[in-house]
């Protein structure tokens, strides 16, 4: 495994299908709302903090509750990208 | 004897092995410093690398898959590309505040072939249009500061370089050497990783484009732009943990870890090692059987899932418990957290008190399940790579001690009798 793979894998989907939910896990406090908003994409971890599903966001539930939790976090932490 | 495979007038040590103590790098033997004229002598005048020649280089590096020595091994041919197409006025830094403990390459670099590491950085600057170079050093490896501080004003005094070169020194920590905290620091901001979105642009949107090598792969850039790409021997720069020392060996790819290790580790007359902690402390543990007969070849590990990393390569006696010795090791990892992403900062401190309990032979299936249920939960969720490899290490150390494993968890003691056998900082060496 080198330390670029998941990076470069997720970089792939990107290209391939679409947008994605990303987030900067060191902007998140782990307040926890995302995963309220959002349980198609997002799920706690063992801390509170979220574990969040890199699928492209290819259907119109998925995209909204992405688009809802970017602008829900109140740390700014969440984007779409691509 | 070490490099029987590398023809002594092209490698960078010339088949000498530089000796250093167990902790820090402060003194330093078995190889000498090259001052400005030596390095010339050995390795040639250097000749510009703007314009086309600029073009060149980064061809010449790509065709010997030049990559990161730091750890992440990304080519280095990509990144000087990403930063030359970025726009002039940029920042070229050489990493040599290498953060994994056991490592003593880069100073030993900086130490004793400056030049090679500064010609490096001098061609990447002139490849890129960058307006200035930067050395990147912890600030209590004084020898290293003195030696790389020496080299710049040999330089100046010679008239070498009209580009500008100055040290920056770092805090003391195992995340400084991350190069998103080095760029952090240049655009003004701490010394700390810093998620990157994008990892062709690693520098902030708007600002400076800003290229970050290790100490090695600066080197190797350096010895390509004096010697081209056809006389370069694609060694690798490792470090032998030993007992009393560590040693920094030169090694080509044909080189096994087998006859390395026999050669160059201090305990083998008294017994092969049982396994070997590979890369560095967020390496992988490769059980003796393993590893003795693998190549010393970055590209010739990739298939069976290891990596060089930072090239550390820590046999481990017989007589010491891998288990014990990861714990200690996850604990210090934990420790030096940058404290910014919960899953490192959470996950880390309980994955080490899960093994602090394991070690103590107080491990309940409970807790071994919760063991297994953080370890899948921490990997890739940071904004650098370091809890990756805290997880990586300790999930390699489970499997290949696995009869320590239930050893411990039988609640007895096990039959270490030597501890603390990789150095940590802070500890007595």
């Amino acid at each position: 495994m080198t330390r670029h793979h998941a990076q470069d894998a997720r970089q792939q989907v990107t290209d391939l299908v679409g947008p994605t939910l990303r987030i900067d896990p060191s902007l998140c406090d782990g307040v926890g709302i995302c995963a309220h908003l959002a349980p198609d994409l997002i799920a706690l971890d063992s801390w509170g903090y979220p574990i969040i599903d890199d699928h492209a966001l290819t259907r119109k539930r998925l995209m909204r509750q992405a688009q809802s939790v970017v602008s829900a976090c109140p740390k700014k932490a969440l984007f779409i990208q691509g | 004897m070490s490099g029987q495979n590398v023809t002594v007038d092209r490698s960078i040590f010339g088949g000498a092995t530089a000796v250093v103590p167990r902790g820090g790098t402060e003194t330093l033997s078995g190889v000498s410093r090259m001052d400005l004229a030596s390095h010339r002598a050995a390795f040639g005048r250097r000749t510009s690398s703007r314009g086309q020649a600029g073009a060149a280089l980064i061809d010449e590096l790509a065709a010997v898959a030049l990559t990161g020595r730091g750890g992440g091994h990304f080519p280095a041919a990509v990144k000087w590309r990403s930063v030359a197409s970025a726009g002039t006025g940029g920042i070229v830094v050489v990493n040599g505040a290498e953060g994994e403990p056991g490592s003593a390459k880069d100073a030993v670099l900086l130490q004793t072939r400056p030049h090679l590491v500064l010609d490096g950085v001098i061609a990447a600057m002139e490849v890129t249009g960058a307006r200035e170079g930067v050395v990147w050093l912890h600030q209590g490896a004084d020898s290293t500061v003195r030696s790389v501080r020496s080299a710049i004003a040999e330089r100046i005094a010679a008239s070498e370089d009209e580009l500008p070169l100055r040290v920056v020194l770092a805090p003391d920590r195992y995340v400084s050497g991350e190069a998103t905290s080095i760029i952090r620091t240049i655009e003004g901001g701490p010394t700390l990783p810093r998620f990157v979105n994008n990892p062709a642009q690693p520098w902030s949107d708007g600002g400076r484009p800003i290229l970050v090598n290790n100490t090695e792969t600066m080197a190797r850039a350096g010895l390509i732009a004096l010697r081209g790409a056809a006389q370069y021997v694609p060694t690798s720069l490792v470090t032998v943990i030993s007992r009393g020392y560590r040693s920094v060996i030169e090694v080509g790819v044909d080189e096994t870890f087998g006859t390395l290790i026999g050669s160059h580790w201090s305990d083998f007359a008294a017994g092969e090692p049982q396994a070997v902690l590979l890369g560095g402390y967020g390496g992988s543990w490769v059980s003796w059987s393993d590893v003795r007969r693998l190549r010393v070849d970055p590209v010739a590990l990739k298939p069976a899932g290891l990596s060089i990393g930072a090239g550390l390569v820590g046999p481990l006696p017989a007589t010491a418990c891998g288990i014990e010795e990861s714990t200690r090791i996850v604990n210090y990892l934990a420790g030096q957290s940058a404290r910014q992403c919960g899953p490192c900062v959470f996950g880390l401190a309980a994955v080490a008190q899960l093994c602090d309990d394991l070690t103590a032979g107080a491990l309940t299936s409970a807790g071994r399940k919760r063991l297994t249920r953080f370890m899948g939960e921490i990997s890739g969720r940071g904004a650098c790579r370091h809890p990756d490899g805290a997880i990586r290490m300790v999930t390699s150390a489970l499997h290949v001690f696995g009869a320590d494993v239930s050893r411990h968890r039988r609640g007895r003691t096990c039959n270490a009798k030597v501890y603390g056998v990789m150095p940590l900082p802070g500890e007595l060496s």
